[in-house]
């Protein structure tokens, strides 16, 4: 009964907030994923130097959302950012076939990372609208998802523009991260 | 040990190379904005812009323009090669801003998101300030560039120029196929009715339909071949009523430009390369007979062009074309 009141008191006052970091090659879709869900709303993007962040809340749960930057130089600073992620967001561009082995590298590259090992990991095939992109199932071939063996995964199809596929994807995290003690 | 040292020496000899271009004088200030000092840069189309900037170019898509950053991304030599090939901002300008209309201008350091998108798209995904006659001969010495587009017009403007020292002489740069489709209420001219067709006229050429009798909505479906000269005029497009006794009557004109079509497929080169896609457009204004804006696209490898014109100096009637641009084997 005492847990029972417990979960419930903390449904209707969440105390916790959970950490999600964004990555992805630049141009994915980032910073235009963080500000729709924060704010509903397309926002004017450059590319982002440095950070991101905002906080959003959820099915009442509240998280706080990191955005970063993309280029190739900034990638290797976004191991910094890690510590106590609860869910990784990884935006890729359903488009650029040409890159999509390059995020695979960075998405192996970041998931041993030990401040990463009880994050789950959700990939938002963003562009989905576009003529050219590729299907949910392609990219989780090209990315290899099937081989992520420590952490929960999940992808999902969505347009940052339109906001479509984002909210559905944040709801994936929100079931996998409750209950879930960061590292 | 020394193979490693050539490995690491290259990319940072290139990276040099770069750097050197980024401080030549037109590269102080961004292609598009004129703000001071840009970072970034467009890989493929071979011009430095600022962050602001950069911002609309990532929005074009990558196949229109791919943005790096001349200080945070890795870049590959052939992206470096490319970028020193066009030659910096002042010459990529010199393709992408040879004729800009009056009423446009570039949008300044400080412009909005608007202004500055609008200018952009205008200049690189439509190509709207693109102007051949006006650029060949500033531009012919260039040196060849890599970038795909900028490439292509490079080298039809060296084939014109080229063609033109043999003066006197009429040259043909491709041949149009003129599909004349059908035309819409056209104006009455016998009793009751017309017996029209379609006379088209370029230079001295002139081909034209057959006559569909008593039909004020005539479907031709008749394709008109036409050659093209360099530096022709438009089309000009006369539709008459036959009469078999007495001369024939005038049921409208109207004029075809044919810049836009001859302008893309020359910069797009051979069109079997490339997807369907537009790549030009033929925008309707008050003083042509466009009834709205034509777009020039690249249907399975060909060029072609659909246009609804409103007849010009009559009462009514419209006509439906398609024409077919086809470049002389070079």
């Amino acid at each position: 009964m005492g847990a029972f009141i417990s979960k419930f008191w903390f449904m209707m006052f969440p105390a916790k907030e959970y950490k999600i970091v964004v990555v992805g090659l630049d141009n994915a879709g980032k910073t235009t994923t963080l500000y729709k869900l924060h704010l509903g709303e397309v926002v004017t993007t450059h590319p982002t130097v440095g950070s991101n962040v905002e906080e959003l809340v959820y099915k009442n749960i509240r998280f706080e959302v990191w955005d970063l930057g993309g280029q190739e130089r900034l990638r290797t600073s976004w191991t910094t950012y890690y510590r106590g992620t609860h869910a990784v967001i990884v935006v890729i561009d359903s488009t650029d076939r040409a890159r999509i082995s390059l995020m695979k590298d960075e998405l192996f590259k970041l998931l041993p990372h030990e401040d990463l090992q009880s994050a789950v990991v959700l990939v938002f095939a963003n562009k989905k609208d576009l003529n050219d992109a590729m299907t949910p199932a392609e990219i989780t071939d090209a990315l290899s998802l099937h081989s992520i063996k420590n952490h929960d995964w999940h992808i999902q199809a969505c347009s940052a523009l339109t906001g479509d596929g984002l909210y559905d994807g944040l709801g994936w995290i929100a079931q996998h991260v409750t209950g879930k003690a960061p590292s | 040990m020394s193979y490693n040292q050539s490995a690491l020496a290259r990319p940072s000899s290139g990276k040099r190379r770069l750097k050197d271009l980024l401080v030549q004088r037109d590269n102080r200030v961004c292609a598009d904005c004129n703000a001071p000092d840009p970072k970034w840069a467009s890989a493929n189309i071979g011009v430095f812009i600022c962050l602001k900037c950069c911002g609309v170019h990532r929005s074009l898509g990558t196949h229109i323009s791919k943005v790096l950053s001349v200080t945070l991304d890795e870049w590959s030599d052939d992206e470096i090669e490319s970028m020193i090939e066009v030659g910096g901002n002042a010459s990529a300008n010199s393709i992408y801003e040879a004729y800009i209309p009056e009423g446009i201008s570039k949008p300044r350091p400080d412009a909005s998101h608007e202004q500055r998108s609008k200018f952009i798209r205008s200049k690189y995904e439509l190509q709207e300030f693109l102007k051949p006659s006006l650029r060949i001969a500033s531009t012919s010495k260039k040196s060849s560039l890599q970038v795909s587009l900028s490439r292509k017009i490079m080298d039809s403007f060296r084939s014109s120029t080229s063609t033109q020292k043999s003066d006197g002489m009429v040259e043909f740069i491709g041949m149009l196929k003129v599909k004349v489709l059908k035309g819409t209420k056209l104006a009455i001219r016998d009793m009751l009715s017309s017996d029209p067709y379609v006379v088209l006229t370029l230079g001295q050429q002139k081909a034209q339909t057959t006559v569909v009798k008593s039909n004020l909505n005539p479907v031709w479906n008749e394709e008109l071949m036409l050659s093209v000269p360099q530096n022709c005029g438009p089309i000009k497009l006369q539709v008459f009523d036959y009469d078999t006794f007495s001369a024939d009557d005038i049921m409208g004109e109207a004029e075809i430009d044919i810049q836009p079509i001859i302008t893309s497929a020359m910069a797009f080169g051979d069109a079997g390369m490339f997807g369907n896609m537009q790549i030009g457009k033929w925008l309707k204004s008050h003083d042509n007979a466009l009834i709205e804006d034509s777009t020039v696209n690249i249907v399975d490898g060909k060029v072609k062009q659909e246009l609804s014109l409103k007849l010009q100096n009559v009462e009514s009637g419209e006509l439906e074309l398609e024409l077919e641009w086809m470049p002389l084997e070079q």
